[in-house]
């Protein structure tokens, strides 16, 4: 059973939120609060850890200190089942190079447990503009191809949360115009967290999240 | 959603599924282990002959072959995931627990590949006497049984962290040993006519007990990959 759109809305919390590589703090004590459907924005100079942000609201990290909370339909999911209510794509997401575009998408919605994987892999690779291209292997993509799967992936289980870390890297100008797009309409039906500094795709935001030291709140 | 029975056998079951498609595309462990088999049986037949008489050095010699043309690919089970980057995309869709119980499903399937051409090569090349077939057949099941949990989930264990190589083949040592203490003594056993009973319950308790500290543990592995 997927967590899928049309549920009561979904929030995402950072209460005092902290993390450390070793000593060093990327950020510390971030705190926020957003109710979807809408666009966010997470900004900040390298290193100052987007990544590491979304990472820990996908609950594939865990905090130094402090914690994020993510409810949907009323109840707060634990870190655990967290992959089962969001659609993650960033570039630390590789896929399987031995199987097909396809056979990745239809394995990934097989092990959620959704039906007709293979069906649903189809619609998603069609949503990205990679129909045509089931059946070549993930290997033979292109960068900017491996990137429009990994938002295919993203959307696969239609979930009330999107993290999307620099979503339009390796796309081209038409890929970047149409993630605009896609992400505006997205934002309209889901809560959309983008970990970017373009200046397209940060302009469609509500919301951000600045991190390094001018605080969250909203756009200037 | 919380992770339903039933959704948590089909993650368990597209893991499987996935394993099994990669491993027939890349021959990324079956190809070695077979290789490894086939050399090194052929190569100890021609040094030291057939050695119907000896059992004791023949059992010894049967586990000694299927655990190293087995453990190249046991212990890069979740090496692989790592290295290739796709332990992410695991975590997105499946719990640990899941996805640990569909590599270890694999992994038990790939030592039962193994035996069924190991072990017939065996006996043919070493000249080992007709095996009493129910024995055999019963320390080999649950001697991979233990195999495959203790070499999964101290695959699991290392698989986050630096000189993986050397940390399995240290960790594995003490988790494995006993299993191939009692799967090597009951196939002297069963060769000798004396009854198999007790390394039947040795391998059986300690395949239980790794399996159960390896549902207590997949859960808490793996949370700052």
């Amino acid at each position: 059973m997927s967590a899928a759109l049309g549920d009561e809305g979904v929030t995402v919390e950072a209460r005092a939120l902290t993390h450390r590589y070793g000593h060093r703090a990327v950020f510390e004590r971030l705190s926020f609060s957003f109710r979807g459907p809408g666009i966010v924005a997470v900004r900040g100079p390298n290193g100052s850890g987007k990544s590491t942000l979304l990472r820990l609201l996908a609950g594939l990290l865990r905090p130094s200190s402090g914690e994020s909370a993510l409810t949907a339909g009323g109840r707060t999911i634990p870190p655990r089942e967290r992959h089962r209510w969001i659609g993650y794509a960033a570039p630390d997401l590789a896929f399987y190079p031995e199987l097909t575009a396809l056979e990745n998408l239809s394995f990934a919605a097989e092990a959620r447990g959704l039906s007709s994987p293979a069906k649903r892999g189809r619609e998603r690779l069609r949503k990205v503009g990679l129909e045509g291209r089931e059946n070549e292997r993930a290997d033979a993509l292109s960068s900017g191809m491996a990137q429009r799967l990994r938002l295919a992936f993203a959307l696969l289980d239609d979930p009330p949360l999107l993290l999307l870390d620099e979503p339009g890297s390796h796309l081209d100008d038409e890929g970047r115009r149409s993630l605009a797009s896609w992400i505006g309409d997205e934002g309209s039906r889901r809560l959309v967290m983008i970990a970017t500094n373009d200046e397209r795709e940060g302009a469609l935001a509500g919301q951000r999240v600045e991190l390094g030291s001018r605080g969250v709140g909203d756009p200037a | 959603m919380p992770a339903s029975g039933s959704s948590s056998g089909r993650a368990v079951w597209a893991i499987l599924r996935k394993e099994c498609r990669s491993e027939w595309r890349t021959r990324y462990g079956l190809n070695a282990a077979l290789l490894f088999a086939v050399t090194s049986l052929a190569s100890t037949s021609f040094a030291v002959g057939r050695m119907s008489d000896r059992t004791d050095v023949l059992a010894a010699l049967l586990w000694v072959v299927l655990l190293f043309a087995a453990l190249a690919s046991l212990a890069h089970t979740f090496v692989r995931e790592t290295e290739g980057h796709t332990m992410t995309l695991l975590r997105l869709v499946a719990t640990p627990t899941s996805i640990a119980l569909g590599k270890l499903l694999f992994n038990l399937l790939f030592l039962i590949s193994i035996e069924l051409v190991t072990v017939p090569l065996f006996l043919i090349f070493m000249g080992a006497p007709a095996p009493r077939w129910g024995p055999l057949l019963a320390i080999l099941g649950l001697g991979s049984l233990a195999l495959g949990a203790g070499a999964t989930l101290v695959a699991a264990i290392i698989a986050q962290t630096r000189g993986r190589g050397a940390l399995f083949a240290g960790v594995s040592f003490p988790v494995l040993l006993p299993i191939l203490a009692a799967a090597v003594s009951g196939t002297r056993a069963q060769w000798s006519g004396a009854p198999v009973t007790a390394e039947l319950r040795l391998l059986a308790a300690y395949a239980v007990a790794l399996l159960a500290a390896s549902l207590l543990l997949y859960d808490h592995l793996w949370e700052d990959a």
